[in-house]
């Protein structure tokens, strides 16, 4: 025997999975939406995927050359940062990348990209300590930041180049900017909710005005069966977040008509509507700005899809990148207060009258 | 009786287990080495005082260190020889432990008790205590303590999960020494006053599940393939559905656990009053020539039970004394088997994951699997923050069973173990 034996604490064998395959992962799973956006959307959300991605990586390894001292006057060290910035790539700016791209709406132009991109990288995650400190998903965070920058690029929707399965002619033609098929819940020309466009359309992404990668929920139902199947998420995390979701919205709608009414076919217009099925697929299930533990998670989702419904039906925008922040924000709370019961626990309580 | 399947419980990982390498290797008496270095440090509690001086000649089965207080035991010499040395070396661990070096001579005389024939419980328990019988499971908790509990006991449940990977000793003994397994329980269930006897085997030994299946007072329960199943609480819950306490012991709700190994050592007691001083181990590991099952001596050097399974194949990243999962890493060969040792792994590269840590994602895996459900990211993270008050507090690290899942998931290779046990430590030096 040499002297290259490793000695540690246990265990000794490991899982394979990594930080960078859980995140390549990720990324395989965002293919789907990114192919779909640039099907429906042209070339342009192909040029803001792009574009999205390289100023990510860009800014980070910038961020992390000028954070390691890469720019003293040895060649040598400069190479050194570059290897050590490779040997650590791991995938989270690409993750972040591409979820900001498909959030954005197709026609934003390249250098709002790039701000955004900045933005997103060096101040929310890379200011905060890299991987897993951010306190906010640099995605979602950078999306908010450029709806409130520019509000004017940012809520310019198209229609994709796909039709409408089900054209309701009129009713389409009239709300040119319905924020990616949300209903027009408090009209003043009807007396109730509307659903402006057929499910089937919603699922598919057909004829709906919207971000590139939240418009087609087939691909972000893909992507979930991905995750799902390769253990990234717990399958039920985006199912209680939506179903919880679109049973609120259900409730609120209720309040448009005449007299109140529960009416449950608004139930899959809601959830399919904007980008809520992305969110929780993606957004809400990050590892690093969501709760620990199953319970936590649980109560998270739970407020999240509370809070989504009422400001919704409230502001009547696509609100849900906000809902996150502001949940992203409370998950350090949430890990304070939900701390797991060991197995075997008693209450104090009960000890005492166990003991008696 | 028939099997039946133990309950759900959640948690826990699924490594890949690896027993082929070794599970059809028939169990071998492994040949008397030239000298054994018999450490004085064989259970739980202080080390045992040395009962012999240099130069004495003692036989095979001769007591040479008396167990000192109630969670110590006595040693006994494993072969026949002359003691040369008495003295101070580091353990596998990494502690200095008193270590008695006695060479062989190739006398076959041994020192064994006297058979007992229809014991009462008093004589088992007293053999189980004159026979120095830890439990071989890995704790190394004496038996004599588990055999006489301070509470009411009802239920004898024997631990067969073996759910470490590569281990198969205890899949061979329980093949092997089947009927031996039964009698031991037998005796360790009189002893106790129990008429209750339970063993809980993982479903990936079907051939174990069945050769207890024909003993009548014995309840074979199934268990799901997961590791920790073979943790103590979790098997108790599983086969019996009772929860342990924190801070509690078995015996506080009625059960006592023992290994297959040690009730098999407490029928060798009883019937041929041999005391323990031989175990079985499993050598494996895919730098190991051949992985072998074999009845080794205490104190034996690892260097020549390697060379007995053939040598390497190549140089291995890692040797381990025990179970990949829990056991300890060694640093050479110059190390000897204890009564706790349950195998030698000799870990290729491509087994044993050294990877550089990398950022915690809070991905909460460690949670997911923690069979205890701890939050040993919770720990990780205060501790490096050197707050080790508020690590225990919210990793909950006392109730922590160190079984290595949380560590053996993370995919950021976090050292969560040592972080725990650093809490650990601090918390007890307060005290």
């Amino acid at each position: 025997m040499d002297n290259t034996v490793v000695i540690s604490t246990p265990p000794h064998v490991k899982s394979k999975r990594t930080t960078r395959g859980i995140m390549l992962d990720v990324v395989i799973a965002l293919i789907p939406c990114a192919v779909m956006g640039i099907v429906y959307f042209g070339w342009q959300a192909a040029v803001t995927e792009l574009v999205a991605l390289a100023s990510c990586v860009a800014t980070e390894f910038i961020y992390f050359f000028i954070a390691n001292k890469g720019f003293s006057n040895k060649c040598a060290d400069a190479g050194n940062v570059c290897k050590r910035w490779a040997r650590q790539f791991d995938f989270t700016s690409i993750v972040s990348a591409l979820i900001l791209a498909l959030v954005l709406p197709p026609r934003v132009h390249f250098y709002e990209v790039i701000i955004g991109s900045v933005f997103a990288i060096a101040i929310v995650k890379m200011l905060f300590g890299g991987t897993g400190k951010n306190l906010v998903a640099p995605s979602t965070a950078a999306r908010v930041f450029m709806l409130l920058s520019f509000s004017v690029a940012m809520n310019v929707y198209v229609r994709p180049a796909v039709g409408a399965i089900f054209p309701d002619s009129d009713l389409i033609q009239s709300s040119a900017t319905n924020l990616s098929g949300l209903l027009v819940s408090k009209s003043e020309i009807y007396s109730q909710p509307i659903v402006l466009m057929h499910p089937l359309d919603l699922f598919l992404g057909t004829g709906v005005a919207g971000s590139i990668g939240e418009t087609c929920k087939a691909a972000v139902l893909v992507g979930y069966i991905y995750l799902v199947a390769r253990k990234v998420i717990k399958w039920w995390q985006p199912v209680l977040y939506l179903g919880l979701f679109g049973i609120f919205a259900v409730f609120l709608s209720g309040f448009d008509y005449p007299s109140y009414t529960l009416d449950f076919s608004l139930f899959l217009p809601h959830i399919l509507s904007g980008g809520v099925a992305f969110a929780s697929v993606f957004m809400l299930t990050d590892y690093v700005t969501s709760p620990k533990g199953g319970l936590a998670q649980f109560v998270f989702l739970i407020v999240a899809a509370i809070l989504t419904a009422v400001l919704r039906y409230f502001t009547n925008l696509e609100i849900v990148s906000f809902v996150v922040v502001l949940m992203n924000l409370l998950v350090p709370l949430f890990d304070k207060v939900f701390i797991r019961k060991p197995f075997g626990y008693k209450r104090a309580k009960k000890q005492k009258e166990a003991n008696k | 009786m028939k099997a039946v399947k133990g309950k759900f419980y959640f948690g826990g990982v699924h490594p890949r287990d690896n027993k082929n390498l070794s599970k059809a290797a028939a169990s071998e008496i492994m040949p008397e080495t030239e000298s054994v270095a018999i450490s004085t440090q064989q259970s739980l509690g202080r080390p045992a005082i040395c009962a012999v001086t240099e130069g004495q000649t003692v036989n095979e089965g001769e007591l040479i260190a008396r167990g000192d207080g109630p969670v110590s035991s006595d040693v006994f010499s494993s072969v026949c020889g002359t003691v040369t040395e008495i003295k101070e070396m580091t353990g596998a661990n990494g502690a200095t432990e008193t270590f008695i070096l006695i060479k062989s001579d190739g006398r076959n005389d041994k020192t064994y008790l006297q058979p007992l024939s229809d014991p009462s419980p008093e004589d088992i328990k007293e053999r189980i205590k004159q026979c120095g019988i830890v439990g071989l499971g890995g704790a190394g908790f004496p038996s004599s303590v588990k055999a006489a509990p301070g509470t009411p006991v009802d239920t004898l449940i024997l631990n067969g999960a073996e759910c470490e990977p590569y281990l198969t000793c205890d899949y061979r003994l329980m093949l092997e020494k089947t009927d031996e397994i039964v009698r031991g329980a037998r005796y360790t269930a009189k002893a106790l006053g129990v008429k209750n006897i339970i063993i809980g085997i993982e479903a990936n030994k079907p051939d174990c599940i069945a050769a207890f299946e024909p003993y009548d007072d014995i309840k074979v329960v199934i268990l799901k393939k997961m590791y920790p199943m073979g943790g103590e609480k979790q098997l108790i819950y599983v086969t019996t559905g009772r929860k342990v306490g924190l801070g509690k012991l078995p015996a506080d709700i009625g059960v006592v656990v023992q290994n297959v190994a040690t009730v098999f050592a407490v029928c060798e007691a009883v019937e041929l009053g041999k005391p323990l001083y031989e175990r079985i181990i499993t050598v494996s590991g895919k730098a190991v020539k051949v992985p072998k099952n074999l009845w080794v001596k205490l104190g034996t050097p690892i260097s020549e039970i390697v060379n007995f399974c053939g040598g390497e194949n190549f140089a291995p990243k890692k040797v381990v004394q025990g179970g990949p999962m829990t056991g300890v890493a060694l640093a050479s060969y110059d190390a000897y088997t204890h009564k706790t040792t349950s195998g030698i792994l000799l870990l290729s590269e491509d087994e044993a994951a050294a990877d550089e840590p990398t950022p915690c994602l809070n991905c909460g895996k460690c949670a997911d699997v923690c069979p205890m459900r701890l939050m040993p990211m919770n720990t990780a993270f205060y501790s490096a923050a050197g707050d080790f008050e508020a690590a225990a507090k919210y990793g909950n690290t006392a109730a922590c069973i160190e079984c290595g899942a949380c560590e053996y998931i993370c995919p950021a290779k976090r050292p969560l173990i040592q972080a725990i046990r650093k809490t650990k430590a601090y918390i007890r030096n307060k005290k």
